[in-house]
């Protein structure tokens, strides 16, 4: 009897202190963070085991927790090259999706991502430049910088797009969305035209390199680029937790998040610079991946609302988790051969996009 | 106190503000009239810290262009004229935007807090809405809860706090304009201090213990309500012949909101 009241007691009181935070999503959001914590690992053993080899998760698993010995063949194929691979996967998803939340933010809309607004593009220059003319009269100056220069100089191309597009799009703290995509488009097709440029005058050894590497795939990845680029997207996703509350208020409007303390001008800065440097590192191993900076965010605002605090760990746990499963489709679907995760992710991403438009026509108004 | 002297604002080359000084004392209401592009909204965002100014702004003895932003965020709140919102936000979260962080009562106050200004602007039961969804009005009040939030004691460590409402009753029915501009007053009452514009002159009459009168980007007029609210300085100002406390002619009804006011002096 008294267990019975004392239970009765409890759930009137959890549901009046249900009642007292209606509104608030916090306890849903870190749940759905602590179901992205547990896929991630999930995604990323199934990635390791699958492909066109038939090293399976079995043999994997049980390497590892039962100390079995691995075939020789299959030692190299998990370690040496898938390990690399899915490993880079699933930083190259959490950039994408991080850079695509942190640039929603920015421009306090839910289009802009690095990949349609001319952001990759730039990035793209910046490594074709390397890639083309690496050898020539550039060759003194990257020499030193090894292994780092690509993503350096897709860093740097993505940085000069990024500050363009903001100076062009953003007036008295509002950004006019049809500016955006505009300046977006302008920026893509100059970055395009000298991309082609280069590309007209690389080889053929080059060309075939450019083509794999324009559509999108991580084919390539090492564990020398993984530690190329590694530095650049953990400082990025170091910075993550640092730009949820400017963000906030900047969802108020530039002036209020002065307001409320967010020096506006600085903060502008640094997040930009995060971004570009996210996103010229994963240009520059991984090509042109679309779609998942978009897709990412704009699922988990749905599913847990806007609070970057959430917002951005959750993006970068689950753009992780896309891209793997998108990457481990790539190389199962028509094995032996493998598609370019670029052509999986624009399939599965752009038709989203234009749901997405549909849905919010209204905010966009061109 | 805020106090400003010589203050002139340009934006661009156009001179927006030109040579105002004036002051604004906490524990008191100090309301800004004047005609449209007179310069108001201007005034306000020099006195809130947003915008570079000549001349000079003492906030509680601080000159405010050499305070960080943090530390001005700590001793007043803004409430702008209008308030666009990116992504869709519920109403609890866009007040607790205005809780900051390391102010002091801890962190069961502050998840308390929302609600509690939910209320006072009137807005109970309002959380769990999607800001969007809201009328103009409503939103007025969400943002006026957040800007609440941001400064809930109006005194701190012996410190008076400051309320900045450009216009805060312009899209509210006649009620909550009466509600808002009592929790302006009960703001001033309890030490903090308010600075308000306003189009409404009778809302001005109750509740200004200050009000100040720009035209073209000067001062025209300074001193308490009865002192300023007169005859020949409002018809100077909006080019209008205005008289005060006079009865209207002939049979057209007229209403006004001192009537509904039983707590107004």
């Amino acid at each position: 009897m008294v267990s019975c009241m004392e239970r009765g007691g409890r759930i009137f009181s959890s549901f009046h202190r249900q009642a007292r935070t209606e509104g608030d999503r916090s306890i849903r959001a870190r749940l759905v963070i602590a179901v992205l914590l547990l896929m991630l690992p999930v995604a990323f053993l199934f990635s390791l085991s699958a492909g066109a080899s038939d090293a399976s998760l079995v043999a994997l698993l049980r390497s590892i927790f039962a100390g079995e010995a691995l075939a020789a063949t299959d030692t190299i194929i998990i370690y040496d090259i898938r390990l690399p691979r899915v490993a880079m996967g699933a930083l190259v998803g959490a950039s994408l999706a991080l850079s695509g939340a942190v640039m929603q933010g920015l421009f306090r809309n839910p289009l802009a991502d690095p990949g349609v607004v001319g952001v990759s593009s730039g990035a793209a220059l910046g490594a074709v430049t390397i890639i083309v003319l690496g050898d020539t009269f550039l060759a003194p100056f990257i020499e030193p910088l090894g292994s780092y220069a690509l993503p350096l100089a897709a860093f740097a191309g993505a940085l000069a797009t990024t500050a363009t597009l903001y100076r062009l799009a953003t007036r008295k703290g509002r950004t006019s969305v049809a500016t955006m995509l505009l300046a977006g488009i302008a920026i893509a097709a100059m970055a395009g035209a000298f991309t082609g440029l280069l590309i007209f005058i690389a080889d053929d050894q080059q060309l075939r390199e450019l083509t794999f590497w324009g559509l999108g795939s991580l084919a390539g990845a090492t564990w020398v680029k993984l530690g190329a680029i590694g530095p650049t997207v953990a400082a990025a996703l170091c910075a993550a937790p640092f730009l949820a509350k400017g963000l906030n208020a900047l969802a108020l409007g530039e002036a209020v998040a002065g307001h409320l303390g967010v020096s506006v001008q600085r903060f502008k800065h640094v997040a930009i610079i995060a971004v570009a440097a996210a996103t010229g590192a994963v240009v520059a191993v991984s090509g042109g991946i679309g779609f998942v900076g978009i897709v990412a965010p704009h699922l988990l605002r749905l599913l847990i609302g806007p609070d970057h605090r959430y917002l951005l760990p959750a993006s970068a746990l689950l753009g992780a988790v896309l891209l793997l499963l998108a990457d481990t489709a790539a190389r199962t679907v028509v094995a032996p051969a493998e598609l370019p995760i670029g052509i999986v992710t624009a399939a599965v991403g752009a038709p989203f996009f234009l749901w997405m438009l549909l849905r919010i026509r209204g905010i966009v108004d061109l | 106190m805020i106090e400003a002297s010589g203050l002139s604002v340009a934006i661009g080359v156009k001179p927006i503000v030109s040579e105002v000084s004036l002051k604004a004392r906490a524990g008191e209401v100090t309301v800004i009239i004047g005609p449209n592009g007179s310069g108001k909204t201007t005034l306000m965002r020099a006195l809130s810290g947003e915008i570079p100014y000549a001349g000079s702004i003492r906030m509680n003895g601080n000159e405010i262009a050499g305070t960080k932003l943090g530390q001005l965020s700590a001793m007043r709140a803004v409430l702008p004229q209008a308030t666009s919102l990116a992504f869709p936000f519920t109403v609890r979260e866009i007040v607790r935007l205005g809780i900051l962080d390391g102010r002091p009562g801890g962190a069961a106050q502050s998840e308390r807090l929302p609600e509690l200004a939910l209320e006072r602007v009137d807005l109970a039961g309002y959380a769990g809405r999607f800001y969007q969804e809201l009328s103009g009005g409503e939103q007025q009040r969400v943002q006026l809860a957040r800007v609440l939030c941001q400064v809930w004691q109006p005194v701190e460590e012996g410190v008076p706090r400051y309320l900045l409402l450009d216009e805060p009753v312009s899209s509210l029915d006649i009620r909550h304009q009466l509600v808002i501009m009592e929790i302006a007053q009960d703001f001033a009452r309890n030490g903090g201090g308010v600075v308000a514009i306003l189009h409404d002159l009778n809302l001005t009459a109750m509740f200004a213990d200050h009000v100040i009168v720009m035209s073209g980007g000067r001062l025209a007029a300074s001193g308490a309500r009865a002192e300023v609210l007169k005859d020949d300085i409002l018809a100077r100002v909006f080019q209008c012949a205005l008289k005060v406390n006079a009865l209207p002619g002939g049979m057209v009804p007229f209403v006004l909101p001192q009537t509904a006011c039983s707590g107004a002096p």
